[in-house]
């Protein structure tokens, strides 16, 4: 399911560039809740950002990590994935993403569409080995616990639990046991 | 004092330092003075314009009556109509400026922005925020002329944004944004200030008892660099300027109440570039300037 945020922007009344202020988080949340009514099982949900400059922590908080948070205990599954950002939103994302994880003892990620400044796929804080499960998938789209293991010197159960560790946080898929990129 | 019941103001609006002595005469005019004489004074930056209308806020609060301003020279004048200070109506001036002396409203004076208030109500203060950054990015290629970088107007709209937030979100009072490239001294000077004179920080954190700090200077100085919040569990606002700030080698003053924490990112190679001050005069509120100097 593709949100273009660019034309919800004109649907919640807002104008410009840049989406800026708690207010405008909620009511883009609540938009963008409105059109998953019908999301499915394991379905990916693309927040597509082109045309949009600015977007500052406090619609980030309101809007980037409440779904985030949304897809980590909802049901159905889905995943949250984010496309066209712009550089200044990649900051704020990361900055807000770190202070998150440091008062809530919980890490916080997200996959994006394009490479990123830390020359991966996606924004947030992920080990070196969880790196490389992502990059992985990304080339190999549709895989197994073994060839995972075989690329990044793991046994099975190492990985298994790796990879769960990543479907909890929605960074890869977990879907009639085959692992796969979100 | 000239007489009983002036004050004349001394030539000290350069920068926010030298302020300090205005906001030292600040109980006095409240407390004794009718009018304030403002011969002396040759220049005035944006800090020292919204510290200065946030002083006679505080005289037209606690006295109910506007504070008069005499002897204005003409190029203040001038100055002050143009950076719509008079439009606030919290003054009262002797004389007005004639209309043909007024300075022009063209493109060539797209370098600044002028005062816009900031109210303290969250859906009042989303549409100002709002109309500011439009304003702003029609200007930006102006005002900030003599500075390149990458994403630079971008970095200022998160800038604005995260400033003008934290006085609806903390500062209960409304406030003002003023903005402005002049140049002093051979040097050029970009200059955004967002001031108010709500509760201020180390009030804010009252309530918060998890937050421990040395002196309130300190206290600014945890709000600036770490993700603490009044309202919430963690913020982020401060935090966020203050690394944009530092990428952009800018400067960073805020005064609140009593302290003042100035972190000058330009002068990171001499040596000490964060300075503290505690003990100043009571000044209500919490005043920010962010600049850039080239």
């Amino acid at each position: 399911m593709v949100a273009e945020i660019s034309k919800l922007t004109k649907e919640i009344k807002h104008r410009g560039p840049d989406l800026i202020t708690r207010p405008v988080g909620r009511r883009m949340y609540a938009k963008i809740r409105d059109k998953m009514k019908n999301i499915s099982a394991h379905e990916v949900l693309l927040l597509d950002f082109e045309g949009i400059r600015v977007i500052d922590s406090s619609f980030i908080d309101e809007l980037i990590v409440r779904l985030i948070i949304d897809s980590w205990k909802s049901d159905p599954i889905f995943y949250v994935k984010l496309k066209n950002i712009s550089i200044i939103a990649e900051i704020n994302i990361d900055s807000v993403f770190k202070s998150f994880s440091q008062y809530n003892k919980n890490e916080i990620a997200v996959i994006t569409d394009g490479i990123r400044q830390n020359n991966s796929f996606y924004i947030g804080a992920l080990s070196k080995v969880e790196r490389e499960v992502i990059e992985y998938l990304r080339i190999n789209r549709n895989t197994s616990v073994h060839d995972i293991g075989v690329f990044i010197g793991m046994n099975d159960e190492e990985v298994s639990f790796l990879s769960d560790t990543l479907f909890r946080r929605r960074l890869l898929r977990i879907y009639n046991d085959h692992i796969s990129s979100v | 004092m000239t007489d009983k019941k002036t004050v004349l103001l001394p030539n000290k609006f350069r920068d926010p330092y030298t302020f300090e002595d205005v906001i030292n005469l600040a109980d006095t005019i409240v407390r004794d003075a009718d009018c304030l004489d403002l011969s002396r004074i040759s220049f005035i930056e944006p800090y020292s314009m919204l510290s200065f209308l946030l002083l006679g806020k505080m005289y037209l609060l606690k006295r109910g009556i506007k504070l008069k301003l005499i002897r204005i020279p003409l190029a203040i004048h001038q100055y002050l109509s143009r950076m719509d200070f008079f439009k606030t109506e919290i003054f009262e001036t002797a004389d007005s400026l004639n209309e043909k002396m007024m300075l022009k409203r063209s493109s060539v004076s797209k370098t600044i922005i002028e005062i816009v208030e900031i109210p303290n109500k969250e859906r009042e203060s989303v549409k100002v925020i709002t109309g500011v950054i439009e304003l702003f990015r029609k200007r930006a290629s102006f005002i900030l002329k003599h500075w390149f970088s990458d994403n630079l107007v971008d970095y200022f709209v998160t800038v604005i944004s995260e400033l003008c937030q934290n006085i609806f979100e903390h500062s209960l009072e409304s406030g003002y944004l003023s903005m402005q490239t002049y140049s002093l001294n051979n040097e050029k000077i970009f200059r955004l200030v967002i001031s108010d004179s709500g509760i201020g920080i180390v009030k804010s954190f009252e309530l918060n008892k998890e937050i421990q700090f040395d002196s309130p200077a300190k206290l600014i100085e945890m709000a600036l660099t770490t993700p603490i919040s009044s309202k919430r569990e963690y913020g982020y606002g401060l935090c966020q300027v203050n690394s944009i700030i530092e990428r952009l080698n800018g400067m960073i003053y805020i005064r609140s109440d009593n302290a003042s924490l100035s972190t000058l990112y330009n002068k990171t190679r001499s040596g000490s570039y964060i300075f503290y001050k505690n003990s100043l005069s009571p000044f209500s509120g919490t005043q920010i300037s962010i600049s850039l100097t080239a």
